[in-house]
């Protein structure tokens, strides 16, 4: 499969010239990038190169840190999520983010899964049955059931790093933006959330960030590399990381970088 | 790539603009009424601020002259010169007892103890703030008027008041040394420094502005109480001579106004033009520490670069 | 306890010299000589009110009886009818406030705001007194009072007795409205400290999963910062306990329990300073003394109570 036979599906988010600025400096140059559903799109670069602004853009997380220029179009269903007469929030439900610390709630297991539905008043039901399937989905259920009511500050890092991704999934976004989930685990709690990673492919748009070409290369079925605010390339996983098209590319992936 | 014109309508769940809940709405107005209702909470710190700073100055300006600080009271009328001499006089002694006091115990929690037990001593500064000024006053005329014998004077009104100040400047010195940068401390211990040279030459250039500006707030504190000095001296119409004499001050001032019942218009004028002096006292003060902290805050970050 | 930094006794067989043991012995210990100045204040200040009342002669006993039969629980009553008000006006005006500050206004507005809120924590106690007696009082008993009193007539308290209420303005309901703004900085300043301990994370993770604003700061900046918000609770309350001479001006000090909220009565504070005022007689010094344990044991309980709340966020803070 290649990226191009992906572009051929109707896309679920299309990122068309996107730009971000400070007064003196840009983050973001004209970055145009299509994701179809079904795919985990990694994103890589070096630090500072602009990944956490870039997903941030997608579902309006960067409007809210003060002095950012957002320019260009963001397509979420061919809908401009910067149109004004859309919601942000609206737009945050429809795209889940899992941030690069875990960050519960200081609540209950439950309470945190059931974050999103309660905000709208879902019933008892609907709220129990999704957070059952989403705790599922997150490869948590099973260590967790038995003590749903339980602090979710007492699970160990993986699990908060995988309740965080519960709690996004149990409002079933269409979209999951993670911005280096792992970075802060040991190997055997990053080696399960890139297990829950694999089964949610098949289901949502999953957009990795990761500064790791390793589980870019284990997780994702294509790569976009960015560096200081420009996309360089984005190609298929296996293609990019054995035949990188541009030279900077391929001295960010054999590490001759930082 | 891009949009997909001329697509089939959306499906209910993929609509931006559709609200499945049916609550968005309404989640969305509440937000937005809060946040423009919770901001105007600040009227009610501020209306009265206004309010206050303008009666004051409004009662107390028009029959300014300069003879009232420079002329004792005489019953209602005369002018402020004993209690503004008074109020400086035991500001002054307070000072010296508070940093006496208060100064090294906050330099060896911050630099000599461990921090579990530093932690703990803490808490007991932390609580005697919280003591309220009448029982400290109750504690003066108890302990410094009766038991030691010194009588309503400058001495029980400044030694009460010292105590009543000490936990700040306990406070702002284990802070000060606190901020001390650890890179700073390991960097002197490694090159040699011994214990003194680095508490003399390194931590305290870098903490005394942080100390100085708690002394002063301190002092803005502690100039504006009354409760204190209430039972430690007498507002008498004259400075005192000695330590042993009793000193007036501007609260004390107001507070004996105050009891021969604020009638007289010569009276009320004065009390006003006392809280104004006050006023103007703490004012000063705090712009001083501000200007402190600015120029420290300036020249530490030079240290860091 | 951890190690000295200085080299103890340790190891040698032979006994050290006695003026090496005593620099040794000085120089571990004596950083607790001027740090535990403060706790030994704070017990000479109980120990001469103690030796001041009539509790040694009596027992601890003695308490009971003062509070109940000698008549000091009607200012024990005027004090909390005065500083309860107050402080849950100050709690919720001072929470409306920090979460304007932390979660609504832009940072250069806030940080242009905040510091009225601390101005007012800056203004003398007996400024207030003569404000509130000779500003406030007259404006409230001519203007405000004889407006509102017959609209809230209905609530049990707010009926005042007389037709229209004390033209004096001067009363319990002056006394919990200059005690709020009073204790509103020390709420305002500890709630903004909490709120902004939250991590910035934790506020974009509520935002992310499609909350609005105002339902981050009640969700989940209030759960997180709960610890603190009952601090300053806490150390509100202690403060207006203690508040002294401001309530003493505007509260029409009378030695009995208030009728209605607009009626003179008394606090703990206030009586205290209403007997210096008069005379101090050696009869009065005992019961100011009892009086003033009183006080002191409540102000001490709840700011040990709050302090300790406070610590506790702190660490969790750090810890996370
Ligand atoms: N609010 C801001 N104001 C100014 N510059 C910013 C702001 N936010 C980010 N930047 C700059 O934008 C650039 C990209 O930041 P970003 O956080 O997106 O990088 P990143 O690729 O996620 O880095 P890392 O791998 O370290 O997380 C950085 O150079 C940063 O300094
Ligand atoms: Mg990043």
């Amino acid at each position: 499969m290649t990226a191009e036979s992906g572009a051929m599906t109707t896309p679920v988010v299309a990122v068309d010239g996107v730009s971000v600025r400070t007064r003196d400096r840009t983050i973001l140059d004209k970055i145009s990038l299509d994701f179809s559903a079904r795919s985990l799109t990694a994103v890589v670069g070096p630090s500072g190169c602009g990944k956490t602004t870039f997903i941030r853009t997608l579902n309006r997380m960067a409007e809210l840190t003060p002095g950012l220029r957002i320019q260009g179009r963001v397509l979420y269903l061919g809908q401009d999520v910067y149109d004004p007469t859309v919601n942000p929030v609206v737009v945050r439900r429809r795209m889940g983010m899992v941030f690069q610390r875990p960050t519960v709630f200081p609540a209950s297991v439950f309470e945190n899964a059931a974050f999103g539905l309660r905000l709208v008043r879902a019933s008892e039901e609907e709220i129990d049955a999704a957070v059952t399937e989403a705790l599922q989905r997150a490869g948590l259920w099973d260590e967790v059931h038995s003590h749903l009511d339980g602090p979710a500050l007492a699970l160990s890092g993986g699990q908060q790093q995988r309740l965080c991704i519960a709690r996004a999934l149990a409002v079933r976004p269409k979209v999951l933006l993670l911005d280096e989930p792992t970075s802060a685990l040991d190997p055997a709690a990053t080696q399960r959330v890139e297990a829950t990673l694999q089964h949610l492919k098949e289901e949502i748009v999953v957009i990795l960030v990761t500064h790791n070409v390793g589980q870019a290369a284990r997780v994702s079925d294509r790569v976009a590399f960015l560096h200081s605010g420009h996309l360089v390339e984005v190609g298929a996983t296996a293609d990019m990381l054995e035949r990188p098209r541009e030279k900077l590319t391929e001295q960010f992936i054999t590490g001759r970088f930082e | 790539m891009g949009a997909v014109t001329g697509a089939p309508p959306l499906a209910a769940e993929d609509d931006l603009r559709r609200d499945r809940s049916g609550h968005l709405r309404g989640r969305t107005v509440l937000d937005r009424c809060i946040g423009w209702l919770l901001p105007l909470l600040f009227l009610v710190a501020i209306a009265p601020i206004l309010d206050l700073v303008y009666w004051v100055a409004s009662r107390a300006l028009p029959t300014f002259t300069l003879s009232i600080i420079t002329t004792n009271p005489s019953g209602a009328a005369g002018g402020l010169l004993s209690p503004i001499v008074g109020s400086l006089e035991i500001l002054l002694l307070a000072t010296l007892v508070a940093i006496a006091l208060g100064f090294f115990g906050g330099l060896a929690t911050a630099e000599y103890l461990d921090e579990e037990t530093a932690g703990a001593i803490r808490v007991t500064a932390n609580v005697m703030v919280g003591i309220p000024s009448i029982i400290l006053g109750l504690f003066g005329f108890i302990v410094f008027v009766k038991y030691f014998g010194w009588g309503a004077s400058l001495a029980a009104a400044g030694v009460t008041l010292g105590i009543f100040m000490t936990p700040y400047v306990y406070r702002a010195t284990d802070l000060a040394y606190l901020s001390v940068p650890p890179h700073i401390r390991e960097a002197a211990v490694g090159s040699g420094a011994t214990p003194l040279q680095y508490l003399f030459r390194v931590a305290t250039p870098i903490a005394f502005p942080s100390v100085l500006t708690g002394i002063f707030l301190a002092m803005a504190i502690g100039v504006g109480e009354t409760a204190p000095i209430l039972l430690a001296t007498t507002p008498v119409a004259i400075p005192p001579l000695s330590l042993f004499q009793p000193a007036s001050a501007l609260p004390l001032y107001i507070w004996s106004g105050f009891e021969n019942g604020l009638i007289l218009p010569v009276a009320i004028h004065r009390a006003f033009q006392a809280a104004f002096l006050l006023l103007v006292i703490v004012v000063g003060l705090n712009v001083l520490v501000r200007i402190i902290a600015a120029r420290s805050r300036r020249r530490l970050e030079g240290l860091f670069q | 306890m951890s190690q000295p930094p200085v080299a103890g006794p340790a190891g040698g067989r032979q006994p050290l010299p006695f003026l090496a043991r005593l620099r040794a012995g000085i120089a571990r210990w004596w950083p607790y000589v001027p740090a535990l100045l403060p706790l030994a204040l704070t017990l000479a200040i109980v120990d001469s009110l103690i030796g001041a009342s009539r509790l040694q002669n009596f027992g601890a006993g003695f308490f009971g009886f003062i509070i109940t039969d000698y008549g000091i629980l009607i200012f024990v009553v005027g004090s909390f009818l005065t500083s309860v008000p107050a402080l849950v006006i100050a709690m919720l005006v001072g929470l409306g406030i920090a979460i304007a500050s932390t979660t609504y206004l832009p940072r250069f507005l806030s940080e242009w705001l905040d510091p009225f809120v601390d101005l007012l924590a800056g203004i003398p106690s007996i400024v207030y007194g003569l404000w509130g007696f000779l500003i406030v009082a007259p404006f409230f008993g001519h203007d405000i009072f004889p407006t509102v009193a017959p609209a809230l007539a209905w609530i049990p308290g707010f009926h005042p007795s007389f037709n229209s209420p004390s033209l004096e303005g001067t009363g319990l309901a002056l006394g919990i409205i200059i005690l709020t703004l009073m204790i509103l900085p020390i709420t305002t300043l500890l709630m903004r400290d909490a709120l902004r301990s939250v991590p910035r994370d934790l506020w974009e993770s509520g935002l992310a999963l499609g909350a609005t604003r105002w339902e981050v700061a009640r969700h989940v900046a209030i759960p997180y910062a709960k610890r603190g918000i009952w601090g300053a609770a806490f150390l509100g309350f202690g403060r207006a306990m203690g508040e002294t001479v401001a309530v003493y001006f505007v509260i029409d000090q009378t030695a009995r329990l208030p009728t209605n909220i607009y009626a003179p009565t008394s606090t703990m504070a206030s009586l205290i300073v209403s007997s210096i005022a008069q005379n101090l007689a050696g009869t009065d010094l005992h019961f100011l003394a009892e009086m003033a344990l009183v006080l002191l044991a409540i102000t001490l309980v709840v700011n040990v109570a709050g302090r300790w709340m406070i610590r506790r966020t702190f660490t969790d803070v750090a810890g996370l």
